[in-house]
C-alpha cells in the first residue's frame, strides 16, 4: 500500500514538476476563485446576522424585552418589576421606556414616528445609543424639556426622506414641537442627534421618562421594559431564567422580536448562497474534469506503457487523483489568502446594508465545510477520467 | 521456459472476424535469443503480446516457468510483468516527464526496492548500456539510439526472466539497430538473458539463436540460426 503510494506521489510529482505551469497555475486559480466564492458569501451572510443581532441587542431591544401582558397596554408596578428583575443573577442593566406615536413639527414639516420616554440613566445600562452620539450630547435625568433626535428624522436641509419620517435639517438647540395622540403639543429643544444605522431607531426620538408620563398622565407605568444580559448569545436561558422568577408580563428575546425582518433577510440570503455555492461546485467539477481529461486522453499510450511494464492501474489512478489534490491544496490555499484580503478590504470599508455596517465574518465550520466539499468534487472530478482511462485495455491504450 | 500450445487469437473488427493467430505451439528455453519473424499480418506482434501478457490468447495455453499466465487475473499478470518479463517496444515508450534514471527505476520503485539500491541499479544498468553520461538527461534530449537504449535499461534493469522486443530497430538508422542488437547479443551472451524479438529485417537473423517464422498466424518453419548454448 505504502510502495504504491510513493509510486504514484513519484508519478504525480514528476508531472507536476515537469508539466505546463501555465495550466497548472490557471487550473489552481480557478479553484481559489471557486474557494473565495465558497467561503466570501457566507461571510458576508454571518457578518449580515451579526449586524442585525448587534443592532437589535445594542439600540433597539436589550438581550431580552418585557411587554405587557396580553391586553394591557402598559407594564404597572415598573419600579418594583425593575428591581425584582436586576436582582436576578446574570442581569447587568434594565430599562423601562414608554413609547408612543407622535408628530413632530419642524419649520414648517412634519413628520409621524415614534417618540420613547426613557430614563436615561438606566438606558445607558441597556443600549449603547449614547456612544452614537453625532451631535450635542446624551440625556440626563432632568432633560424633561430636551429630546434626542435620530439622525434620519432630524434629517439635512433639502434632503427628503425617501419614504422615511425626516425633518430635514433639525440641528442641536433647535425647538422641535411634538403632537402626542392625546392632541397635547409640547415643544422640546433638541440636545442631541445620534445616529446608530439601525434604521428603527434612527427614525426614532427619545426625551425622558417624566416628560412623556406628564403628557400621557402615567405613573409608575411603562409600555416596555429592556434587559440587558451578562453574555449575548444565551437569551433563550436568561429569558427561562426570568420566567422562573415569576415574571408575569410576557418575556421575549431579541432574536422572537426581530425574527420577522432577519429571518425572512437571512432566508433570501440562504437560497442565494447555495445556489451560488452549487455553481461553484460545479464549475470546479468541470474544470477538474476538464483538466484532468485532457491530461490523461493525452496520455493514453503513456497510461498504457506504464501498465505494460507493471505498473498497476491503481498506482496510475491514484496519481492522477494525488496531482487533483494538490491542485485543491494549492488553489484552496491560494483562495484562503486571496479571500483575507477581500475580507480585510471589507473589514476597513464595510458594506453598509439597512441594519448598519455589516463586517464579514469568517467561520471556521464555513471554511472547513468549503474545503471537504472542495476536496471531494476535486478528487470525484480527478479520479472518473482516469479510471475510465486506465481501464482500457493496454493494447488499445498503447497501439494509438 | 516459455511453452506455448495451440495458441489461436480471434479478434472481432466489426462484423469481420480476423484469426491473427491459427494454432501456434512452441517451445523457448531458458537464455535463447529467439527471433520471431514473417510478414506483415503474420501475427508475430499478437504472439509476441500474448506471450509478455498484453493480450490473451482466445484458445491455447502460454506456459512461462510451469506457470500457465493466462490464468492469472489482470492483477497477477501486471504484477507478473513487473516482476519477471522486460518489455522493449519500437518506439521506446518512454514517460517524458522522467529523465533516463528516473524510467529505468520506476519498476525497481514499484517493487519496493530501496532507494540506494534502486538508485545503484539504475545507473549501473544505464552504463551497461552505455548511457552513463546521459543519466539525468530526459527523452527530448536523447538521440532515437539513446532513447531506445533507457528503453533496454528499463526492461532489464530487474533482471527479468525474458525480454521481449517488439521491433526495436523499427525507427532507427541500421548503425544504430545493429549497436542496439549488439547489445541485445551482449545480453544474451554474458547475462544468458532469454530474449524473444519481433523482426521483419533479413539481417538482423544472424543474431537469433532460432527463428520462430510465422506466416498467416501459423508457424512457417522453424530454424537454428547459430550454435545455441
Amino acid at each position: 500500500m505504502l510502495k504504491n503510494l510513493k509510486v504514484a506521489s513519484f508519478l504525480a510529482f514528476k508531472q507536476i514538476q515537469r508539466g505546463s505551469k501555465g495550466t497548472l497555475f490557471l487550473t489552481i486559480m480557478i479553484i481559489a476563485l471557486v474557494f473565495v466564492n465558497l467561503v466570501f458569501l457566507p461571510s458576508i451572510i454571518s457578518g449580515v446576522i451579526e449586524t442585525f443581532n448587534a443592532q437589535s441587542i445594542n439600540f433597539n431591544y436589550g438581550n431580552l424585552i418585557i411587554e405587557p401582558r396580553e391586553g394591557d397596554q402598559y407594564i404597572s408596578d415598573i419600579e418594583t418589576l425593575q428591581k425584582k428583575v436586576e436582582r436576578i443573577p446574570g442581569i447587568v442593566g434594565t430599562s423601562p421606556r414608554i413609547s408612543t406615536g407622535v408628530t413632530y413639527f419642524y419649520k414648517g414639516r412634519d413628520a409621524r414616528s415614534t417618540l420613547y420616554g426613557i430614563n436615561p440613566q438606566d438606558e445607558r445600562s441597556v443600549t449603547k445609543i449614547h456612544e452614537h452620539m453625532i451631535r450635542g450630547a446624551f440625556l440626563s435625568a432632568g432633560d424633561t424639556d430636551k429630546i434626542l433626535m435620530g439622525a434620519t428624522l432630524a434629517g439635512s436641509e433639502g434632503e427628503e426622506g425617501g419614504g422615511l419620517p425626516t425633518l430635514q435639517g433639525v440641528q442641536v438647540g433647535d425647538s422641535v414641537e411634538v403632537a402626542f395622540p392625546n392632541g397635547e403639543r409640547r415643544t422640546f429643544q433638541v440636545k442631541g442627534i445620534y445616529e446608530t444605522q439601525s434604521i428603527g431607531v434612527d427614525t426614532s426620538a427619545f426625551t425622558t421618562t417624566d416628560a412623556v408620563a406628564q403628557v400621557l398622565g402615567l405613573s409608575d407605568q411603562a409600555s416596555e421594559m429592556l434587559v440587558k444580559t451578562s453574555e449575548n448569545g444565551q437569551e433563550e436561558m436568561y429569558r427561562t431564567r426570568l420566567l422562573s422568577y415569576a415574571i408575569q408580563q410576557q418575556v421575549f428575546t431579541f432574536r422572537q422580536k426581530a425574527a420577522g425582518f432577519v429571518d425572512q433577510a437571512i432566508q433570501s440570503f440562504e437560497i442565494i448562497n447555495a445556489i451560488s455555492t452549487l455553481v461553484s461546485l460545479i464549475i470546479a467539477v468541470v474544470v477538474i474534469f476538464i483538466v484532468i481529461f485532457i491530461n490523461t486522453v493525452n496520455k493514453r499510450r503513456q497510461i498504457g506503457i506504464l501498465k505494460a511494464i507493471g505498473i498497476d492501474k491503481q498506482i496510475i489512478i491514484n496519481s492522477y487523483v494525488l496531482q487533483v489534490l494538490f491542485i485543491a491544496t494549492l488553489g484552496a490555499l491560494a483562495g484562503f489568502v486571496l479571500n483575507a484580503g477581500v475580507i480585510y478590504y471589507l473589514t476597513v470599508n464595510p458594506l453598509v446594508f439597512p441594519g448598519g455596517p455589516v463586517f464579514p465574518v469568517v467561520e471556521p465550520a464555513t471554511v472547513a465545510r468549503s474545503i471537504a466539499s472542495l476536496f471531494a468534487v476535486s478528487v470525484i472530478a480527478g479520479y472518473i477520467p482516469a479510471w475510465k482511462t486506465a481501464r482500457e485495455e493496454i493494447l488499445d491504450a498503447i497501439q494509438r | 521456459m516459455i511453452v506455448a500450445e495451440e495458441i489461436t487469437r480471434v479478434y472481432r473488427m466489426g462484423k469481420v472476424e480476423v484469426r491473427a493467430l491459427k494454432g501456434v505451439s512452441f517451445t523457448i528455453a531458458e537464455g535463447e535469443f529467439v527471433g520471431i519473424t514473417g510478414p506483415s499480418g503474420s501475427g508475430k506482434s499478437t504472439l509476441l503480446h500474448i506471450l509478455g501478457l498484453l493480450d490473451r490468447p482466445t484458445t491455447g495455453k502460454v506456459l512461462i516457468g510451469d506457470r500457465d499466465v493466462q490464468r492469472l487475473s489482470d492483477r497477477q499478470q501486471t504484477l507478473f510483468r513487473l516482476k519477471r518479463l522486460g518489455y522493449v517496444f519500437q518506439d521506446y515508450a518512454l514517460i517524458p516527464e522522467l529523465t533516463a534514471i528516473e524510467n529505468v527505476i520506476v519498476t525497481s520503485l514499484a517493487r519496493g526496492l530501496p532507494e540506494a539500491e534502486y538508485l545503484k541499479r539504475g545507473v549501473e544498468v544505464l552504463r551497461e548500456v552505455g548511457l552513463g553520461d546521459r543519466i539525468n538527461h530526459r527523452q527530448s534530449e536523447l538521440s532515437g539510439g539513446e532513447q531506445q537504449r533507457v528503453a533496454i535499461a528499463r526492461a532489464i534493469v530487474n533482471k527479468p526472466s525474458i525480454l521481449l522486443a517488439d521491433e526495436p530497430c523499427a525507427n532507427l538508422d541500421s548503425e544504430t539497430s545493429k549497436s542496439i542488437l549488439d547489445l541485445f547479443k551482449q545480453l544474451n551472451d554474458d547475462l544468458n538473458q532469454t530474449i524473444v524479438m519481433v523482426s521483419h529485417e533479413k539481417w538482423h537473423e544472424r543474431y537469433f539463436c532460432r527463428i520462430i517464422d510465422l506466416k498467416d498466424g501459423l508457424i512457417n518453419c522453424m530454424r537454428e540460426c547459430k550454435v545455441s548454448r
